[in-house]
C-alpha cells in the first residue's frame, strides 16, 4: 500500500543524526516488546498479515509520531487480537490490574526458549530460482502500481528503468503471501537505478540505488 | 537492560511501558508464553548476536584472501563457518567498499537489517529521515555522520526491499599490516558495516 511508511525520497524530517539515535532500546519495556513480537510469530499466536504489513495498516499520523517500539507495540496487539489470541478489552483488563499493584506472573518454559533460541539460529534462505524472465544485464522497468495492500515495491522505483544484476533466488510473492498460504513463488533480482533516473539532476555527484524486486514489479524495458 | 526478575520490576510508569508489561502477563497468564523465552531472545540480541560478530567477519576478510572470496561469493555460508548465521541474515550479501566504490544500506519501508551479524539496528536506522534521505541524499547524509566522500567515488546505495540483507565489506585501514584478526575486528565498527562509516587508521604509535 501506498503508505507513510514508503519513505524513500520524502521530504521535511529534518536530520538522521540526534541525540540518542545510537541506542537499540531506550527503555527495557523496548527489548521485552521486540522479544514478545518474534516469540508470537515464533509460537504462531498471530494471524496474516505479519507484523510488517500490519504496521503499514496504522493510521498515518500516529506511524510518524509513534517509536519504533510503540509502531511494534502496536502491530502484535492486532496479530493477537485478529487470531483471537486475546479478546478486545483484555489488555486494557491487565493493564488496570498491574497499576492496581497486581504484581506480573511468570511462568517457567525452558522447552519454549529453548525452541525460540533454534528457530532465531536456523538460516532459511531463498530458494533457488527456476525459469527467471530476465537474464543479468537485462535493462528493466519497475510497474507503474497503486495496491492497496501490502507491497515491497517502493514508491520512489515506479516506472524507473535499471539493470537487472543479479539473480537472488526465489521467493513468496509478498503482495500475496501477506494474506495467505500458497502465494505465487518468484524470482527477486537485484536491480541497479541511476540517480538522475529516480530523482533527476540534483545537486550531488550521480550515485546508484539498488533494490531487490519480485519478478512481477517488473516489465521490460524498450 | 534485560529485567530479569519480574517480581522486583518497578510499577511501570509510561502507557507503552504499561501497555507492554499487560500485553506480556496477559500471554503469561494464558500460558501461551514464558517470562525465560522472553529473557532468552533479549539475552540473545544484548550478548551474542551483535556488531561484534561481523567485525570478526570482516577481520577475517581482511586476513584470509580465500575466506574474502568465499563471502563474497556467499556470505550466508562464509558466515556460517564462523557460527554467526540465523535470523534476518538468511539469504546474506557482502559487498565489498574499494578506494572508489563506497556501499550504505537502508531500508526505507521498514528497517531490514543483517541481525545476524549486527545485532538489532540503532534507532537512526529505523528512523524516517534516514529511511527517506539515505536514496535521495546519500552523500548529504553521509556528510552528517562525518564522512565526505571524495567526489570520484561511486556511492552505491542498497535498499533491502526483499529478504536479502546486505553486510558492508569496509577497506582495510593503512598502517595495520601484520595485526592480528583480533586487533583488526576491534577498528571495524558497526557504522562501518552499514556504510555511514570507515573505519579509522590507527594513530601513530606512542
Amino acid at each position: 500500500m501506498d503508505g507513510v511508511h514508503d519513505l524513500g525520497g520524502m521530504h521535511g524530517f529534518g536530520p538522521v543524526v540526534l541525540p540518542g539515535g545510537e541506542a537499540v532500546f531506550h527503555e527495557p519495556w523496548e527489548a521485552r516488546v521486540f522479544a514478545l513480537h518474534v516469540l508470537a510469530g515464533i509460537e504462531g499466536l498471530g494471524a496474516r498479515p505479519g507484523g510488517r504489513a500490519t504496521r503499514e495498516l496504522m493510521d498515518p499520523a500516529r506511524y510518524l509520531a509513534a517509536s519504533y517500539y510503540e509502531r511494534w507495540l502496536w502491530s502484535v496487539e492486532q496479530l493477537l487480537l485478529r487470531k483471537g489470541t486475546i479478546a478486545p478489552g483484555e489488555v486494557e483488563g491487565m493493564m488496570e490490574r498491574l497499576a492496581g499493584g497486581q504484581p506480573p506472573p511468570r511462568r517457567r518454559d525452558p522447552g519454549q526458549a529453548a525452541r525460540a533460541l533454534d528457530r532465531l539460529r536456523e538460516v532459511d534462505p531463498l530458494r533457488p530460482a527456476t525459469q527467471a524472465r530476465f537474464e543479468v544485464g537485462a535493462r528493466v522497468r519497475v510497474r507503474r502500481m497503486h495496491p492497496p495492500g501490502h507491497t515491497r515495491c517502493p514508491r520512489y522505483a515506479r516506472g524507473a528503468a535499471g539493470v537487472v544484476e543479479h539473480l537472488r533466488g526465489a521467493d513468496e510473492l509478498p503482495d500475496v503471501a501477506a494474506y495467505r498460504k500458497g502465494a505465487p513463488v518468484e524470482p527477486v533480482y537485484t536491480v541497479a537505478f541511476r540517480s538522475e533516473e529516480l530523482w533527476g539532476a540534483g545537486e550531488e555527484p550521480a550515485w546508484t540505488v539498488r533494490l531487490d524486486l519480485w519478478e512481477s514489479y517488473l516489465e521490460e524495458a524498450s | 537492560m534485560s529485567d530479569s526478575h519480574g517480581h522486583h520490576r518497578p510499577r511501570p510508569e509510561s502507557e507503552p511501558a504499561l501497555r507492554a508489561a499487560a500485553l506480556e502477563a496477559l500471554l503469561v497468564e494464558k500460558g501461551l508464553v514464558s517470562s525465560d523465552a522472553i529473557d532468552a531472545i533479549v539475552e540473545l540480541y544484548e550478548r551474542d548476536v551483535g556488531p561484534q560478530n561481523g567485525a570478526k567477519v570482516v577481520a577475517r576478510a581482511w586476513t584470509d584472501p580465500a575466506f574474502r572470496e568465499r563471502l563474497l561469493a556467499d556470505a550466508t555460508a562464509a558466515v556460517d563457518e564462523l557460527g554467526f548465521g540465523g535470523a534476518e541474515a538468511d539469504t546474506l550479501v557482502a559487498v565489498p567498499n574499494t578506494p572508489t566504490v563506497h556501499n550504505v544500506v537502508v531500508c526505507t519501508l521498514c528497517s531490514c537489517y543483517p541481525w545476524a551479524v549486527l545485532g538489532l539496528p540503532p534507532t537512526w536506522y529505523k528512523s524516517p529521515p534516514y529511511r527517506a534521505r539515505m536514496v535521495a541524499e546519500p552523500r548529504a547524509v553521509l556528510r552528517e555522520f562525518g564522512l565526505e566522500l571524495p567526489a570520484e567515488a561511486e556511492v552505491r546505495v542498497w535498499d533491502s526491499s526483499a529478504e536479502v540483507r546486505y553486510l558492508v565489506v569496509p577497506v582495510r585501514p593503512a598502517g595495520t599490516d601484520g595485526w592480528t584478526e583480533d586487533a583488526l575486528a576491534a577498528l571495524v565498527t558497526r557504522d562501518s558495516m552499514i556504510g555511514t562509516a570507515v573505519p579509522a587508521a590507527p594513530g601513530p604509535a606512542s
